[in-house]
């Protein structure tokens, strides 16, 4: 058996386990990749909230350099940056920038997102913050 | 002389007079019109009539602005006073847009 029909032979189990692999994953009960409630299943839900309703002024990268950012001073909010916890971004979310004594332009989200969907938006920001490891954070701190 | 400065100050005052407001009403996650003529001078009143918040703004690069959010009944207005075309947006709601046409 040459060298090359013994590559083929090993590269054709290689795939053919990877197959097996996928197809194990994919006759997961509710067919789903990420058990709903888990926290990379909202952080990719959340994603998809902030790309639709949040990334006009937080931007693409939430660095706060949306298309609409030049409109504001103070600018959007830096969120890779930021140091809120998930509740107090929850409670932004939820009732806008004024509310918590910050920038009015921050609109209230409570009335057009579900409260699982604040959720999601939340841990997707926390998810992109550099200042920390992403993980919930129920404890209040302060600016 | 009065006779001469009544005239002067009416016609100083003609562009003005001849400045309209017209009224958008906001509606179902809708502006009630997708497009809107206007002349220099004229004045847009974006009334809310859904059950909750709504936000305009514009990034034009002729006169940007954003008038911020408002609840139900309530009106923002601006005056245009540069020509242009205008895209209208709202914050809140993604998919509520209209154009403004600005004429001199």
């Amino acid at each position: 058996m040459t060298p090359n029909v013994i590559r083929g032979a090993l590269a054709a189990l290689a795939l053919a386990s990877a197959v097996a692999a996928t197809a194990e994953e994919a006759t997961r009960s509710d067919g789903a990749l990420l058990p709903r409630a888990s926290r990379e299943a909202a952080i990719f839900r959340g994603g998809l909230v902030y790309a639709n309703y949040c990334v006009t002024c937080h931007g693409m990268n939430a660095d706060g350099n949306g298309r609409a950012a030049r409109l504001y001073n103070p600018r959007p909010a830096n969120l890779r940056q930021s140091d809120k916890n998930d509740a107090y971004i929850r409670l932004i979310v939820t009732r806008g920038g004024e509310a918590l004594g910050r920038s009015p332009k921050m609109p209230p989200w409570g009335e057009e997102l579900t409260d699982e969907q604040i959720g999601d938006v939340a841990a997707f920001v926390r998810s992109v913050n550099v200042t920390s490891n992403g993980h919930d954070d129920t404890e209040a701190r302060s600016n | 002389m009065k006779k001469t400065l009544l005239s002067i100050a009416l016609c100083a005052a003609l562009p003005a007079m001849a400045a309209q407001e017209i009224v958008v009403p906001q509606k179902d996650k809708a502006f009630a019109q997708k497009t809107l003529s206007l002349k220099v001078g004229d004045t847009v009143s974006f009334r809310n009539d859904d059950s909750f918040s709504h936000n305009i703004f514009s990034l034009s690069d002729d006169m940007p602005f954003d008038l911020g959010t408002y609840g139900q009944g309530q009106t923002k207005s601006i005056v245009f006073s540069k020509a242009g075309k205008f895209e209208i947006e709202c914050a809140i709601h993604p998919e509520m847009r209209m154009v403004i046409n600005v004429a001199p």
